[in-house]
């Protein structure tokens, strides 16, 4: 680790609230607690997509709608599940910084943004041709990337537990 | 009572065997965790939708008839999930307080889903018919939220109590 990192992470972890989350009995469980509570809800609405996209689940009806009746749950619960996030990592925010799970989540959080992005930009081109149908296979390519990143999402962050 | 069968329970060579590997607990809690996923999300959009600050487009009956099989396939890999779980750790669960609150709570949504489904496939209106049905589907809904919540809170405090 080097010098700034390391002072960077000794400096938020030492700030009065993540100092207070380390100390309290009940703070760090109720944090984590809002923090699962929201990622149910990230990983729900996303594979509920993702299953539209792999043609599994609901394929009578149109991508488009789906994904406009799940975007506000995962957006909000993201927003809320980050913000709890951002508190546990800065209680022990040294620790979690070296634990290689962690590293892990935090890697495969950035690819589900970005293969996200990517279908955003790239595989909803040409959305009508396929909206009520089985769509094109680049957009099932990110519905099972989506499906598989979340799962090690959930999987890396149960090991972060068992491992700090 | 219960403290001897999980004595019991804790030395038999199943549960020895899940213990000894690990990579059971956090592999079997990672399904429960994705099945809690798929569940919690349809519960609370069928529960935005009975108290209607729902954008969803689609009627409830459809909402709820197509929820359906995903509720108890998730309900399903749960029971199972939990159940190696509680194999592996019989104490950390079966003498727990907040394990049993979970449990009843558990009960009580798997009820009101239920009741739910079959009031909604023998009548289509069922929840609109008059100003009692809606607001007893709001309450509903405000129910299916809270319950969601308090399982989810519950699962996560067994670790801590």
């Amino acid at each position: 680790m080097s010098m700034a990192v390391e002072q960077a992470l000794t400096w938020l972890q030492d700030l009065k609230f993540p100092t207070a989350i380390r100390e309290s009995d009940w703070l760090f469980p109720t944090i984590e607690t809002v923090h699962v509570l929201a990622l149910v809800l990230v990983v729900g609405s996303i594979m509920t997509v993702d299953l539209r996209l792999l043609g599994i689940a609901q394929r009578e009806r149109p991508f488009s709608e789906i994904a406009a009746e799940m975007l506000p749950w995962t957006w909000t619960a993201f927003l809320v599940a980050a913000a709890a996030g951002l508190m546990l990592f800065s209680s022990k925010a040294l620790v979690y910084y070296a634990n290689v799970p962690f590293r892990l989540k935090m890697c495969c959080l950035l690819l589900a943004g970005i293969n996200m992005a990517m279908f955003h930009w790239l595989g909803t081109r040409h959305i009508e041709a396929w909206d009520r149908a089985q769509p094109p296979r680049r957009a099932k390519l990110a519905g099972g990337t989506s499906l598989l990143l979340w799962t090690a999402i959930v999987a890396t962050g149960r090991w972060i537990g068992f491992t700090t | 009572m219960i403290q001897q069968f999980c004595d019991w329970l804790s030395r038999t060579d199943i549960s020895v065997a899940f213990q000894s590997a690990n990579w059971f607990v956090p592999l079997v809690q990672t399904v429960h965790i994705i099945a809690i996923a798929i569940l919690l999300t349809t519960v609370y959009v069928i529960g935005f939708r009975l108290i209607g600050i729902s954008r969803s487009v689609q009627p409830l009956a459809r909402l709820a008839a197509r929820s359906a099989p995903w509720i108890w396939t998730a309900l399903s890999v749960l029971l199972v999930s939990g159940i190696l779980l509680t194999v592996t750790e019989p104490a950390r669960e079966l003498l727990n307080w907040v394990f049993r609150i979970k449990m009843l709570l558990v009960l009580i949504l798997a009820g009101a889903l239920w009741i739910v489904q079959t009031r909604t496939r023998r009548d289509l209106t069922y929840w609109s018919e008059s100003p009692a049905r809606r607001r007893a589907a709001r309450a509903v809904g405000v129910g299916f939220i809270i319950i969601g919540a308090g399982i989810v809170t519950a699962g996560r405090w067994i670790a801590y109590v």
